[in-house]
């Protein structure tokens, strides 16, 4: 795990595979323990706790982008198509036979990582651009052909299919405020990132660490690059199925719509400003991507409410009724520029300005 | 019989126009190993950079041409702020480079000329079918295919007789050789992107006659990835025939499935044919085949 401060000497393995090995560490984290678990939902306004929740569904979604492309080196364009199944899994299941939600939303992820294998099955072929090729099929036979004619006909509820309030639920506790939302995504969130980084520095994240900086140095060196690549699909698509079930909770109905071409991009665009290969990168990626069009939306809404600036520049209130589109422009934009400048993403500044200032006062 | 040479005689023309888009898309690939995922939105931009000039009172052919003066324009901008940056670094970070230009193209064309279905008003080309035998084509496929077959012409014969084009074939074969050659890089890359938002342009005008203009054409035009991938990566003929039979695959899928699904077959089909292709034959039938090393 690298860095130590100097007078911290560790006597047992167990000290050196702990997560958190100082105090300070152990202090910081309870902290953020407290403010997300406390403080937040506490304070925050409703509103802030809905963005919240968007920010934990892109993190729960962005996590099996990130295992794919950022450890495995399969890079992944239709991660959506995943998401989609696990979310009408879980749905399906609900409705029609009355399965409790987290069953449905375990079998939802089980569902998403089946799918996934059978479009990472190519992988055991291909790699590079065609593998993108295959995923962007997937993307377009699941969602746009299978669920929209197919899948949406079942129990024949039209296109959308509504979801009656209560029947969200765990338990005893039924889910339908944004509050109640905001715990379960915290639930899944840790969950989720506890299982990947264990899993990560296991063999299994070795050898997968392994394939993505070589695959056939790994061959050689004995690692089962088809079974490990296909056993990084399943659990990129466990991880999708999830996703798409935990939103399942927030929507008022799941239609095909909520998982278009367009968000797998969003997702590799999240993880590549966050930064490859490292899951401070999801969460930092998630943040941003959602923060930034929040905070845009605010600022041009202020703008539009001073008469004068709106003289200024008559195109104000157009932008405010065209965000949609804005927010795709300026998201193309800042992963263009992200890629340009800053290719490491915002986890690599992070981690120097940490470095900064443990090391503080001297820099080396 | 006749229902398939009717099936089969459309998608060649519209495969034409797939064929022309193509053959952009392998030439930046050839020329800078840039693997662009955003030619549906240069066809999108190309396309209503065309209408507008047409709105203007601009003659079609008039407007057409201007269309490639400027996607001439910004293809030269697009290279050199966006990919000239790129050079030499990772694959995946270019191809998703060339994700958020698709992502900034798209929204920009949405926010200047919105999300509405659009035609080309006046009609450019007449209504009245042609009959050949007894299958009958519309006039604006035939033009599409006329037009497409002139330029795919163009293209070609600047590849082979031009100063500019030999040395980007160069390039594209050997980079390190064409540059010891004193071959300009730069100009070559410039010059296959700039080639690129033409044929898009001049492709998505095109499609936006064939059935009026909105965003679904930048869709067509990432039908373009099956017929390349088809066609093997770094092949021009490969791009032209891929491109004509993923247009045949697509009609006939169209004409003969559709009545045993629900629909959408046609989105679909040319991608489900690309992912059985790739398993059989994982590049394409005129592609390099790449022997990996440590």
């Amino acid at each position: 795990m690298g860095y130590r401060p100097c007078g911290v000497y560790h006597q047992y393995y167990s000290q050196d595979h702990a997560w958190w090995q100082t105090k300070f560490v152990w202090g910081k984290m309870i902290l953020l323990f407290i403010t997300i678990f406390y403080l937040f939902p506490k304070f925050a306004g409703l509103y802030y706790i809905s963005v919240a929740n968007v920010i934990g569904y892109t993190i729960l979604s962005a996590m099996g982008v990130q295992l794919l492309i950022g450890y495995c080196g399969q890079v992944t364009l239709g991660h959506s198509a995943f998401l989609a199944v696990g979310a009408y899994t879980c749905t399906l299941l609900m409705l029609q036979l009355h399965l409790p939600y987290p069953i449905a939303m375990i079998l939802g992820g089980i569902a998403g990582g089946l799918w996934c294998v059978l479009f990472g099955l190519p992988s055991a072929r291909v790699k590079g651009f065609y593998l993108i090729m295959t995923t962007m099929a997937a993307q377009f036979i699941t969602v746009e052909f299978l669920i929209t004619q197919y899948v949406s006909q079942i129990g024949g509820r039209g296109v959308a299919f509504s979801i009656p309030p209560g029947t969200v639920k765990i338990g005893p506790w039924v889910i339908q405020s944004d509050r109640e939302v905001y715990y379960v995504m915290l639930a899944l969130v840790l969950i989720c990132i506890l299982m990947l980084s264990n899993l990560l520095r296991s063999k299994i994240g070795r050898a997968w660490i392994a394939i993505r900086d070589n695959d056939i140095a790994a061959e050689a060196l004995g690692v089962n690059i088809v079974l490990y690549k296909l056993l990084a699909f399943f659990v990129a698509g466990f991880f999708g199925g999830i996703a798409g079930a935990f939103w399942v909770s927030s929507l008022a109905a799941v239609s095909p719509e909520h998982f278009h071409f367009g968000w797998s991009l969003w997702l590799v665009g999240v993880i590549l400003i966050g930064g490859t290969g490292s899951i401070h990168g999801i969460i930092f990626g998630a943040m941003f991507m959602t923060l930034i069009p929040e905070g845009l939306k605010a600022l041009i809404f202020l703008l539009t409410q001073n008469p004068f600036l709106v003289e200024l520049m008559p195109f104000l209130p157009l932008l405010l009724e065209k965000f949609l589109f804005v927010k795709e422009a300026v998201f193309g934009l800042s992963i263009a520029l992200f890629l340009i400048f800053e290719p490491n993403g915002i986890s690599y500044r992070w981690w120097q300005i940490k470095n900064y200032f443990n090391l503080w006062p001297f820099s080396y | 019989m006749e229902f398939f040479s009717q099936l089969f005689i459309t998608g060649i023309l519209v495969g034409s126009i797939y064929a022309l888009v193509a053959l952009g898309w392998t030439l930046i690939y050839k020329c800078s190993g840039v693997l662009n995922l955003a030619m549906g939105e240069l066809t999108l931009i190309g396309a209503y950079v065309c209408l507008s000039f047409y709105n203007w009172g601009i003659p079609f052919i008039l407007a057409l041409i201007f269309t490639l003066g400027v996607g001439f324009a910004l293809g030269l901008l697009t290279e050199h702020l966006f990919l000239r940056p790129m050079v030499g670094e990772p694959v995946l970070s270019v191809i998703m480079v060339t994700v958020g230009l698709s992502f900034f193209f798209k929204g920009v064309v949405e926010l200047i000329w919105g999300t509405d279905t659009v035609v080309f008003t006046p009609m450019v080309f007449p209504m009245e079918p042609i009959f050949i035998g007894k299958i009958v084509v519309g006039q604006v496929y035939l033009w599409a295919f006329v037009a497409s077959i002139i330029l795919l012409l163009a293209f070609v014969t600047f590849f082979k007789y031009t100063k500019w084009g030999l040395s980007m074939q160069a390039t594209a074969d050997d980079e390190m050789a064409a540059l010891s050659l004193g071959v300009n890089a730069k100009i070559v890359y410039a010059l296959a992107w700039a080639i690129a938002f033409m044929a898009a342009g001049v492709g998505g005008t095109l499609l936006g006659n064939i059935n009026g203009l909105n965003i679904s054409v930048g869709y067509l035009g990432l039908l373009v990835l099956p017929a390349v991938v088809l066609g093997g990566l770094n092949s021009v003929p490969g791009a032209i025939v891929g491109g004509l039979v993923i247009g045949v695959i697509q009609n006939l899928a169209d004409g003969y499935l559709s009545r045993y699904t629900p629909g959408g077959v046609k989105e679909v089909f040319p991608f489900a044919v690309m992912v059985i292709v790739l398993l059989f034959k994982p590049y394409g039938l005129w592609g390099w085949v790449r022997i990996e090393r440590v």
